[in-house]
């Protein structure tokens, strides 16, 4: 019976070799590891599930993008909970900064909000640029790059060294962002073009 | 966020397995070759700003430059070191303070050459130099020949993974502040031992400082 260590060690020395089931194995294998850690973490501090899998998602880029660090000759599991431990404490940073940036309401936009009788559509567009560009740097070139230039998930995720699939989760969070800052309703959803 | 859109990025990330990270010049397998490159630049920036002695042969076969390098070369070794592991994660069980105490021994060779210089001192010179403007000059020449280096070896630093990005800097600008006092000794008219613990360690102490800051935000990922 072999045990964790070796099982997603063997994994991770699999995935060197391209193989790519193996890979996706040992990624599902955390996810669900880390879904059952930080759901029970978040739900104490008052947090749904979406957010859970926000960060779940968050730990699996931040392992895919950093497996070239860790070497196969070390131990795989203190690895990855050096990986784990990280991005938890930077996302609780970064909510932190965003608790900030949403409870920055200075009067004048109180008051221009109460004297606003009607919203006209060209008022609406000089929001979203400013929303736009207050996104982190990161999620910015996303949205400029898909939304405002038309380019393919593919060819940004080129352009800007990273994969598909985190270009797909950033822009997914730029979305929810701008839909909280526009207080919309629903977030968009996503039609990927891969 | 939801578990389809979980699934759907798994895919697309296992699709990737067997990728090597991107070739770069400015990465962690280079940081050897970096380091000397960033002394280069530093010795370089050096003969510009100060220009090249008539004394300099001289004063390159004297004692006090050659314990001015050696403690500096020594800093720099144990910088190099603590940049290197603070770029591989799990390599030390977290909640250690600093990195399971190995600053200490990576710091001790170094700071031990310039205690013993400064307590050994018997030059007579005053620990504040020759001259008014000798640790202003000292100071800020270090720390502004370093400034290259440090870039350098933080750009190098991003191709790792700083489980404390605002350490890794401080340990890269350690590595940097070391090597730009390495290169000023070639320039420095002060061979008073005691001037050259207090005021060396300062600017080496400043980048540190200045890479822990710029780490913080340069070596998050």
């Amino acid at each position: 019976m072999d045990t964790r260590e070796q099982i997603w060690a063997e994994a991770m020395r699999a995935e060197r070799r391209g193989d790519a089931a193996a890979y996706g194995r040992l990624l599902e294998e955390v996810a669900d590891v880390l879904r059952r850690l930080i759901r029970g973490r978040l739900a104490r501090r008052g947090m749904g599930v979406h957010e859970a899998e926000d960060l779940v998602q968050e730990v699996l880029i931040g392992l895919h993008t950093k497996r070239h660090t860790w070497d196969p000759e070390r131990p795989f599991l203190p690895w990855l909970h050096a990986i784990v431990r990280y991005k938890l404490m930077d996302a609780g940073r970064r909510s932190r900064r965003e608790a900030r940036y949403l409870s920055d309401l200075p009067i004048e936009e109180w008051s221009d909000l109460l004297a606003a009788p009607a919203e006209d559509p060209d008022r609406a567009l000089v929001d979203v640029d400013r929303h736009v560009a207050a996104l982190p740097m990161g999620q910015r070139a996303v949205v400029q790059a898909l939304a405002i230039e038309g380019a393919t998930v593919r060819a940004t995720a080129e352009r800007l060294g990273t994969s598909e699939g985190a270009i797909r989760v950033t822009l997914h969070r730029a979305l929810r962002r701008l839909a909280a800052a526009a207080n919309l309703e629903q977030a968009v959803p996503i039609r990927g073009k891969a | 966020m939801s578990r389809p859109e979980t699934d759907r990025l798994i895919r697309d990330l296992a699709r990737e397995a067997g990728a090597p990270p991107r070739a770069r010049f400015l990465s962690m397998r280079w940081l050897l070759p970096i380091a000397v490159l960033s002394l280069g630049v530093a010795i370089a920036l050096v003969f510009l700003l100060f220009g090249v002695s008539a004394q300099l042969p001289g004063t390159v076969q004297g004692a006090p430059f050659l314990h001015k390098v050696a403690s500096a070369l020594a800093l720099a070794a144990g910088g190099f070191l603590l940049a290197r592991d603070a770029v591989r994660p799990g390599g030390e069980e977290w909640g250690n303070g600093w990195g399971s105490g190995r600053w200490l021994p990576a710091l001790l060779p170094g700071a031990a050459l310039l205690l013993i210089g400064g307590v050994t001192d018997e030059s007579g010179l005053s620990s504040f130099g020759r001259s008014d403007v000798s640790v202003p000059i000292c100071v800020g020449a270090i720390v502004l020949v370093s400034l290259p280096a440090l870039g350098l070896i933080l750009a190098a630093l991003r191709s790792g993974a700083a489980t404390r990005p605002g350490r890794a800097g401080a340990a890269a600008g350690l590595l940097a502040g070391a090597l730009g006092a390495a290169a000023y000794a070639l320039a420095c008219k002060n061979d008073g031992g005691l001037f050259v613990a207090i005021w060396y360690t300062t600017a080496i102490a400043l980048v540190a400082g200045l890479g822990a800051v710029v780490g913080r935000r340069t070596l998050a990922w």
